[in-house]
Order: C-alpha cells, then sequence, then structure tokens
C-alpha cells in the first residue's frame, strides 16, 4: 500500500512515503521554530524526489503526538485534509511510539526505551516502553509531560534494578545529565535513535498499533488548569 | 473572479465555518460555533479554540459540500482566512485549506477576515454593490471603511481602545451577566429605559470617525460599584443606558459618514451588527437621509465562511501550487485589511 506519512510533533518534522514495508523517500525538516509550517512544501518535494504522483497514495499515517500544541495540529489538520481530498483512509500512530521502536533497534531485549521529546517548560512529553524478544514494544509508563527528575524517579520506582534503560530524543538529550546521573543510557548526540522516523509510524501501524488520528496532547490547556485551580481553591 | 463553485473556510476565532459559493450565490454556508465551549473561561481561549477546530473543520466542509450537492472536486478553488485572528485557530483553517487545494490541484486564495466582512452584502439576497460606507463591529474589531472598490476599501475610522463588541461583553460582565454577554445585555436592556442614565459618549465631536469604548466601560464600572445590590429594574435602565452609549457612535459615525462622502448605501457587519438597537437606529437614521441599508442576517453578520467566499472574489488568486509555503497571519497588516 502506498502510503505517506508525516509527523511534526518534533521541531524536526518527518516525512516518508513507503510502499508495502518498503521506504520509497523519506525527509526531514530543519530544526527551525513553526518547522511545522512548511510540512506541506515538504511532502511536494518529498513525492516529487519519489516519482510518486499525489493522486497515487493509497494511506495517510500521521503521528498523533504527543508534541508542541500547533506543530500537531498542522500535521494532523494536513493529514486530515490530505485524506478528505484524496479520498484515502487517514490513520494515527502514536509519535513516542515511533521513536521509540527506533531506540528499540539498537537494544538487547528486556530493556525499557524511554523516548522523550523536549515539551519545553522544563518537562519532557515522554512514556516507557518494555522491549519484547521479537522486538516488539508494550506500554510501561503511558505518554505524560514531566520534568527530567520526576521521569528518573518513576522509572527508578517502577523498574526492578539492572533494567537497562535507553532514553533518546529531543528530550532526552535537554535533560541527559539528570537522567545519566539516574543510570539511564542517553546514545551520543548524532545516533539516529534520537530522530522520529516517519516511516516507523507507519510499521506501528502495519504492526497493529494504529489508532485514530486525533491529537495527544497530554496537557491541559493553561486556562483549563487555571480554572480547575481556581475551583479547586474555592471548593 | 473564480469560474464556478468554490470552497470557503473561516476558523480565525470561535466559530468553525465552511461555505460553498458560486459568484454571488451561498449554495450552502455551515458554522459550528465554540460559543458554549468558552462560557466557563469567560471569553475565547485560543488553544481551547484551535483544539476544537481540529477535526471539526473536516466535519463542517463535508457538511457544506453535501448541503451544495457538489463533491470537492466539484471545486474550482479553496478559499481561507489567513489574517487576522487567533494564530492557532487560523493555521487549522489555514493548513486545511492548503492541503485540500494541494491535492485537487486547485488555486489557493488567502483571504483577509475583515474584507470578508465587508464583502458580506455583496452576496446575494442583498447583492449590495459599491460604493457605500461599512460599518464593522464584532468582539475583535470596530471600523469604518468607505467601500468604492471591494478590492480595496479604504479606512475612515478604527476603535482607538476596546472593541464594541468587547465592550458590551465587558458591560455584561459588570452586571452579572454570562459569557458571551452581548445578546445577553440586549435582552436585559430591552426591560429598561436607555435615558435612565447618561453614560459618556467619547470622541464625540463631529469630525471624528473614530470610536472609543474604555471610558463608557470604566464609568460603568463606577456605577455598579457606587450604587452596590442593583434592583432588577436597575440592572435593566443600566444594561439599556450602556448599550445606547455603545450603538449611538456606531450609527451615528457610520451615517455622518455616508452623508460626508455623498455615497448612496451603509453596510453593517460583524457580531455587533445583530444588535437589535444598532439595527433599529441605522434603519432610522437611513431613512430620514434616503441612505440603503444593507444588513446581513445575524448568521452572515457574526463570522462565517459565505462572507470569505464573498471576499475571496475581490483578492488575487494563489495558483497551484505555488502556495505550499503560505502562512497564517494573526495580526491585521497596516490600515486594517489585507489588499
Ligand atoms: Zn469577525
Amino acid at each position: 500500500m502506498l502510503t505517506f506519512a508525516l509527523d511534526t510533533s518534533t521541531q524536526s518534522p518527518s516525512l516518508a512515503v513507503t510502499r508495502a514495508d518498503r521506504l520509497v523517500g523519506e525527509l526531514w525538516l530543519g530544526p527551525n521554530p513553526g518547522a511545522g509550517r512548511r510540512v506541506l512544501e515538504g511532502a511536494h518535494h518529498l513525492l516529487a524526489a519519489s516519482g510518486i504522483d499525489l493522486d497515487e497514495l493509497e494511506r495517510i499515517v500521521v503521528g498523533i503526538g504527543p508534541g508542541g500544541f500547533t506543530g500537531l495540529r498542522i500535521g494532523l489538520a494536513t493529514a486530515a485534509a490530505l485524506g478528505q481530498a484524496l479520498g484515502c483512509p487517514v490513520v494515527g500512530a502514536s509519535s513516542l511510539e515511533a521513536l521509540a521502536a527506533g531506540i528499540a533497534e539498537s537494544v538487547h531485549a528486556g530493556a525499557v526505551v524511554v523516548p522523550a521529546h523536549d515539551a519545553r517548560r522544563g518537562e519532557l512529553f515522554t512514556a516507557a516502553y518494555d522491549v519484547a524478544s521479537d522486538g516488539s514494544l508494550s506500554e510501561r509508563i503511558a505518554p505524560l509531560a514531566i520534568s527530567a527528575a520526576d521521569l528518573a524517579d518513576r522509572l527508578a520506582s517502577v523498574l526492578g534494578a539492572g533494567t537497562v534503560v535507553v532514553a533518546a530524543g529531543s528530550g532526552a538529550l535537554v535533560g541527559r545529565d539528570t537522567l545519566r546521573a539516574a543510570g539511564i543510557t542517553i546514545p551520543s548526540e548524532a545516533a539516529a535513535a534520537h530522530r522520529l522516523r516517519a516511516a516507523a509510524l507507519v510499521a506501528r501501524v502495519d504492526a497493529g498499533a494504529g489508532v485514530a488520528p486525533i491529537p495527544v496532547y497530554a496537557r491541559l490547556p493553561d486556562a483549563e488548569v487555571n480554572r480547575l485551580r481556581a475551583m479547586g481553591a474555592s471548593a | 473572479m473564480i469560474d464556478g463553485p468554490f470552497l470557503a473556510i473561516e476558523t480565525s476565532c470561535d466559530e468553525t465555518a465552511a461555505a460553498v459559493i458560486d459568484a454571488r450565490t451561498v449554495c450552502a454556508s455551515v458554522i459550528a460555533s465554540q460559543a458554549q465551549l468558552h462560557t466557563p473561561y469567560g471569553g475565547v481561549v485560543p488553544e481551547v479554540a484551535a483544539r476544537h477546530h481540529l477535526g471539526t473543520v473536516n466535519v463542517v466542509i463535508a457538511q457544506a459540500l453535501a448541503d451544495a450537492g457538489l463533491g470537492l472536486r466539484d471545486m474550482q478553488a479553496i478559499a481561507v482566512t489567513q489574517r487576522p485572528g487567533l494564530i492557532g485557530a487560523l493555521l487549522v483553517g489555514v493548513s486545511t485549506a492548503k492541503a485540500l487545494a494541494y491535492a485537487t490541484r486547485r488555486p489557493l486564495i488567502c483571504v483577509d477576515h475583515l474584507l470578508g466582512h465587508v464583502c458580506a452584502s455583496w452576496l446575494e439576497p442583498i447583492a449590495l454593490d459599491p460604493p457605500f460606507v461599512s460599518l464593522i463591529a464584532s468582539g475583535g474589531h470596530t471600523r469604518l471603511d468607505l467601500v468604492y472598490d471591494l478590492a480595496r476599501p479604504s479606512t475612515l475610522g478604527q476603535t482607538i481602545d476596546d472593541a464594541a463588541g468587547e465592550a458590551l461583553d465587558k458591560g455584561a460582565r459588570l452586571l452579572g451577566l454570562g459569557y458571551p454577554g452581548g445578546p445577553a445585555l440586549e435582552l436585559l436592556a430591552r426591560g429598561g429605559d436607555a435615558g435612565a442614565h447618561r453614560f459618556p459618549i467619547a470622541l464625540g465631536g463631529k469630525r471624528t470617525r473614530d470610536f472609543s469604548f474604555a471610558g463608557v466601560k470604566t464609568a460603568l464600572l463606577y456605577v455598579v460599584r457606587d450604587e452596590g445590590e442593583l434592583t432588577p429594574g436597575r440592572r435593566a435602565d443600566l444594561a439599556a443606558s450602556y448599550q445606547e452609549a455603545i450603538v449611538t457612535p456606531l450609527a451615528a459615525r457610520l451615517l455622518d459618514a455616508a452623508r460626508e462622502h455623498r455615497v448612496p448605501a451603509v453596510a453593517l457587519g460583524g457580531g455587533v451588527a445583530a444588535n437589535g438597537r444598532l439595527r433599529e437606529l441605522v434603519r432610522a437614521g437611513a431613512a430620514h437621509a434616503g441612505l440603503r441599508v444593507a444588513m446581513p442576517e445575524r448568521e452572515l453578520c457574526t463570522d462565517n465562511a459565505a462572507m470569505i467566499g464573498a471576499a475571496a472574489q475581490f483578492t488575487e488568486p494563489v495558483p497551484w501550487p505555488d502556495y505550499l509555503a503560505m502562512d497564517a497571519m494573526p495580526s491585521a497588516p497596516p490600515g486594517g485589511i489585507a489588499v
């Protein structure tokens, strides 16, 4: 199935075209603020370079986050509209699972992988997955926004001593000192494990992990946080 | 001018809207209002608005196409509100419109929201042609424009502080009404005496076409604070007097401008244009002065996509695929309307 995949949950959006389980082409947009706004431009160039005509696409796969709110929405809105116009299905996949799948390629079974995007405000968008002997992932900690220190505590409390934990992604790099001090392995900055690949989203969907293309924000709007706080204070 | 039916999308604030337009005909217009969603916060929350536009916009577009009995491939262009508005909200519409236009290989038309309000009366059944003076009054904008060419309205005046709708909402809150407060204030005012309290009318000089509403709002704040517990009758009187102080300069400056520039018509747009008292004042003044009045029905005054489709026909389309890098913009350009 000829699939166009995109993920705009990170500063460096990723695009891919796949046919069956083969990669036709992929590209990343440079990590500039607002890079998500160039995702359609990137799609046009990727399709042209891959020799694919837009009308040939049979499926759109999109990363549902968590990640930067605005960037995430641009990706999801773009995916939904492409699907609506082309009359093809739009399937979501967890952006953190896609990143985790990349990290899992370089670890042994029994390890725990921790994908982490930089969520600003001193927090990471993160989750944790067990890696089985067949390389499959199972969720250990559901996606959330949390500080590096709290993540380290959380992992220590749910994992047995001696568990190999590997974290990667922009959030792991931002929080690397704290995470390494807690015994968590972080690959070197140049390692491919830090980059989310849109093609990994397609692999997740084909492995049965596809979900509705609805964003996972992992954070409430500030106004809602303030409103709940005010209600709590007056209760 | 676009040959044949086309799609228009509007997501600049708290209405998710899509319309199918063919020349001056509105083939379909669908609006999903989020107003109730923002009530607990006492105003539009940008992040909440943006979250709601996503997903809703595709449903609204599908409904507009179904209502028009047409498919996306029948659309000859895609028009979308590009500015001004809440950036996160605008980006949902712009990203959607760009991808729809790209995938159907159609031109994209990036429309100024305010030009949309100015052009709303150009649509059937009102079908107003220039020249006219346009008043746009809403929660975000208050402005007067002289329109000889719908592609290039020229600014006569703007608010120097609050927008008229914002002033009505704030007044409603001071009188203990919920958000959105404009319609609730109007309802309360119906049972009151507009002459009961004299609120100041700012910039009352004959020459100005600008507006100011911050002083009226402050005056109401003092009255409410000084009088303490208000009887129901007094609340209604204050609502009526306050509303009068806001709509009177809107009507008066619109009609004065039309007389000064010797145009035969005036047009209303924006959410406040749905206010019954404003309509009454404009209608009476226009009848007296022999002016034609274009007052779209409520759904065409408040934010909608049909007006974006109207304005699209006075905006240069961008051919496929030159618009891929086009972006939403939160602010209005200098002068207030992008042309
Ligand atoms: Zn408006």
